[in-house]
C-alpha cells in the first residue's frame, strides 16, 4: 500500500501527469482524434441509409396513360422492379415532375391495330435530367422486351414456324445479392475502421511527444531527470494510448448510438450488439491501443525530424488496414487459436464476433491480450534503449 | 566536487574529447572556455549522464556517473544550450512537475517552489503558459527548473546566449548568490567579460582537451597577454594566431 502511494505521489506519477497534461492540452491532436472518431460512424450510418435508399430506388414508378386501349399491357408490365399505375388521363410532363419516373402512353386504336398484326406505336415519356429515369427506362425495356418476345413467338407459332428461329436463346440476369449480404459487407468494415481509429487518433500525440519534444529541445531536459528510460517511454505510451483509446471508444459509442437511426433491419442486420459486448470491445482495444502507441513512439524517435515522423506514421496507419484486407483476400482461415494471438488479427476477429452478438471465449481474449501486452513490454524496453542513442541528442 | 578523469569520446570515429581531465572544486564557479566544436557540450552531457564516455570516469559528489547516473542526476541541476520548455504547461505546473520528478513532495515541494519564485522573480510569469516567452523569460524558467530541487552542483551551457542586459544581470547575480551558498557551478561561455566577472577559475578547452587552467588573472599571466581574450586565443590556438588578433 505504501509502495503504491509512493508511486502515485512520486516521480513516476509526476512524469505521467506531465505526459497526460501535454497530450490532452494539444488542441490539434484532440481535434484530429475527435473528428476522425466521429467521422467513421457517421459515414457508416450514411452508407447504410444510402444502401437502403438505393434499394428503395430499385422500384421504378410508371404511369400508363390510355391503358383502356391495351388492358393486358398493364398486367404484363407489373413486376421486375416496375410499379404501374393505370391512369385514364394526364399530362406526361406533369406526371414526370411528380411521383412518376416514366410515362407510357398508349394511343387510341392500339388494340385494333395489334389484333390486325400491325405494329402500333407506344409513346415513352422520360425526363433525361432525372437520375431515376434511365433506370426506369431499363426496367420498362426489360419488361417490354420479354412481352415483345412472347408476342412474336405467338405470332410465329400461329404461322406454323418454330419460335427458336428468331430467338435461339434467352438471357435472364438474376442478382443473387440479398440485403442481408450487402449489410454484412458494411458491418465487416467496422473492426478495421475501429483499429484504424486507434492509429489516427493517437498519431498527432505520438509525434508530438517524441519527435516534437526532440525538435523543441525539451527531451534532453527530461532525460536529465533521475528517471529510468523505460519509465519515460511507459509514461509517453500511456499518454498516447489514452488518446487513441479514447478515440476508438468515442467511435464505438457513436456507432452504437447511431445504430437505432440506421436502417439495419432493412439491410437484414440484426442489431445484436449488447452493452456487455460494447464494454468488452472497449476493453479488448486497450492492449492494442498501447501497442499502437509504443510502436508509433519508437518510429517517431527513430525519424530524422517532426515532418519525417509524420510521414512515417501516416504510412504506418494504413498498414494495419492493408494487412487485414490482404488476409481477408487470401482467404486464410483466421479462426484458429494461433491467429487469435496475433495482434490486430485477433482483435479484428473478436470485434467481428462481438458486433453481431456472438461471444468470444474469455480464455482466448485473455491469451490474445496477454500476447499483445508482451509485445508492448518488449517495445518499451526497445524504446528505453532508443533513448540512449546519441543521435537523439545530436539532433538537438 | 566534479571530477573528470581522462575521458575520451568519439562520434562516428571522429574524436571529440581526448583524455580530458579536470576538477571543479566545491563552492566555486568554474568557467569552461572553448571555441565552437571544442567539445564543451559533449563534456557537459557526459557529466549530466546523457552521454557515455568511451573511456575514463566522471564523478559528481563522489558518485560515478556511468555506474549510477540517476543518483548523479538527483544532485545535479543542468541548464542546457537552447533549452525547450513545455509550452502547454504554466510555469507553476512546469516547475512543480520537475520538482516532483526529482522526488520532492509536500512541504519541501512548496518551500522549493517558493524559493525559485522569489529568487528568480517569477511572480509575473507564475500562472502563464510558457508559449511565447521571451529568451530571458525562458532562461529564468529553465534556471528555476534546474534549481528547484536545490542541487549541490549546477551545470550551465552558454547560459547568457541571447539574453538581454537585465536577464543576464539577474542570471549573474543568481549564480554568485548560489556560489556563496556553497553550490558548485560549472558553466561554458564565449563571453570573456562574463567569465572575468563570474568565474573563480577557468578551464580553457581546445581540440577536445584542457590546454590551460587557473584563475583568469593567472591565465593572462601564463599566456603573457594583457587580457583574457588574447590569453584564450594564445592558449587555444598558439602564439601565431594570438598575434593575428587585433588588440
Amino acid at each position: 500500500m505504501n509502495r503504491l502511494t509512493e508511486i502515485l505521489r512520486g516521480p513516476t506519477a509526476a512524469l505521467l501527469h506531465k505526459e497526460f497534461l501535454e497530450a490532452w492540452r494539444d488542441r490539434r491532436a484532440l481535434w484530429m482524434a475527435v473528428c476522425f472518431s466521429l467521422l467513421f460512424p457517421a459515414m457508416l450510418a450514411g452508407g447504410s441509409i444510402f444502401m437502403v435508399k438505393k434499394q428503395a430506388e430499385e422500384i421504378s414508378r410508371l404511369a400508363l396513360l390510355g391503358s383502356a386501349s391495351a388492358p393486358l399491357l398493364e398486367q404484363r408490365l407489373r413486376g421486375g422492379g416496375l410499379e404501374v399505375d393505370a391512369l385514364a388521363e394526364g399530362d406526361p410532363a406533369e406526371l414526370l415532375a411528380g411521383d412518376y419516373d416514366i410515362v407510357l402512353w398508349v394511343q387510341e386504336g392500339f388494340a385494333e391495330e395489334y389484333r390486325n398484326f400491325g405494329a402500333p406505336p407506344l409513346y415513352l415519356y422520360i425526363d433525361s435530367s432525372s437520375s431515376s429515369s434511365p433506370r426506369a427506362q431499363r426496367h420498362l425495356q426489360e419488361r417490354l422486351g420479354a412481352l415483345q418476345q412472347l408476342v412474336v413467338q405467338q405470332r410465329v407459332t400461329a404461322r406454323g414456324l418454330a419460335p427458336q428461329l428468331l430467338a435461339p436463346w434467352r438471357l435472364e440476369v438474376r442478382d443473387v445479392s440479398t440485403p442481408s449480404r450487402r449489410g454484412a459487407v458494411l458491418l465487416a468494415m467496422v473492426p478495421g475502421l475501429l483499429i484504424l481509429t486507434l492509429f489516427v487518433a493517437s498519431l498527432a500525440t505520438s509525434v508530438d511527444t517524441s519527435a516534437g519534444e526532440r525538435e523543441r529541445l525539451s527531451l534532453e531536459t527530461l532525460l536529465l531527470q533521475p528517471l529510468p528510460g523505460w519509465q519515460v517511454i511507459l509514461a509517453k505510451t500511456l499518454a498516447v494510448a489514452s488518446m487513441g483509446w479514447a478515440g476508438a471508444l468515442l467511435a464505438l459509442v457513436a456507432l452504437v448510438s447511431l445504430m437505432p437511426l440506421m436502417p439495419l433491419a432493412e439491410l437484414g442486420i440484426q442489431q445484436a450488439t449488447t452493452l456487455s459486448g460494447v464494454l468488452t470491445m472497449g476493453l479488448l482495444l486497450l492492449p492494442l491501443a498501447l501497442l499502437v502507441a509504443v510502436v508509433q513512439i519508437l518510429l517517431a524517435l527513430r525519424s530524422g525530424s517532426f515532418k519525417d515522423a509524420q510521414t512515417q506514421l501516416s504510412i504506418l496507419q494504413v498498414a494495419p488496414v492493408l494487412l487485414l484486407m490482404m488476409l481477408d483476400m487470401s482467404r486464410v482461415e483466421l479462426g484458429g487459436f494461433f491467429w487469435q494471438l496475433v495482434p490486430l488479427v485477433g482483435q479484428q476477429q473478436w470485434l467481428k464476433a462481438l458486433l453481431v452478438g456472438e461471444s468470444v471465449p474469455a480464455a482466448t481474449l485473455l491469451a490474445g491480450s496477454a500476447a499483445t501486452l508482451l509485445l508492448v513490454a518488449v517495445a518499451i524496453r526497445l524504446g528505453a534503449r532508443a533513448l540512449q542513442r546519441e543521435a537523439l541528442l545530436s539532433a538537438a | 566536487m566534479i571530477e573528470v578523469n581522462s575521458i575520451s569520446k568519439a562520434f562516428a570515429g571522429r574524436p571529440v574529447l581526448r583524455e580530458l581531465d579536470f576538477r571543479v572544486p566545491d563552492g566555486r564557479i568554474t568557467a569552461l572556455l572553448g571555441a565552437n566544436g571544442a567539445g564543451k557540450t559533449s563534456c557537459l552531457r557526459i557529466i549530466g549522464g546523457l552521454l557515455r564516455a568511451d573511456s575514463g570516469t566522471v564523478r559528481v559528489g563522489g558518485i560515478d556517473v556511468a555506474r549510477d547516473p540517476l543518483a548523479v542526476q538527483r544532485q545535479l541541476g543542468v541548464v542546457g544550450d537552447r533549452e525547450g520548455l513545455y509550452e502547454r504547461l504554466t510555469v507553476e505546473e512546469y516547475l512543480t512537475l520537475f520538482a516532483r520528478m526529482q522526488g520532492l513532495a509536500g512541504a519541501a515541494l512548496r518551500e522549493s517552489l517558493e524559493y525559485v519564485r522569489r529568487e528568480l522573480e517569477l511572480e509575473p510569469l507564475w500562472r502563464r503558459r510558457t508559449r511565447g516567452f521571451s529568451q530571458g523569460e525562458r532562461m529564468k524558467v529553465s534556471l528555476a527548473r534546474a534549481l528547484v530541487h536545490r542541487p549541490q552542483h549546477l551545470i550551465l551551457d552558454e547560459p547568457t546566449r541571447g539574453l538581454d542586459v537585465l536577464a543576464a544581470r539577474l542570471l549573474r547575480r543568481t549564480l554568485l548568490r548560489l556560489r556563496d551558498a556553497g553550490t558548485t557551478i560549472l558553466f561554458s561561455s564565449h563571453v570573456m567579460s562574463e567569465v572575468l566577472e563570474l568565474s573563480d577559475s577557468v578551464l580553457v578547452m581546445a581540440r577536445g582537451c584542457i590546454v590551460g587552467s587557473g584563475t583568469p588573472q593567472a591565465l593572462i599571466r601564463e599566456a603573457g597577454c594583457s587580457n583574457l581574450e588574447d590569453a584564450f586565443v594564445a592558449l587555444a590556438y598558439g602564439d601565431r594566431q594570438a598575434g593575428e588578433v587585433p588588440a
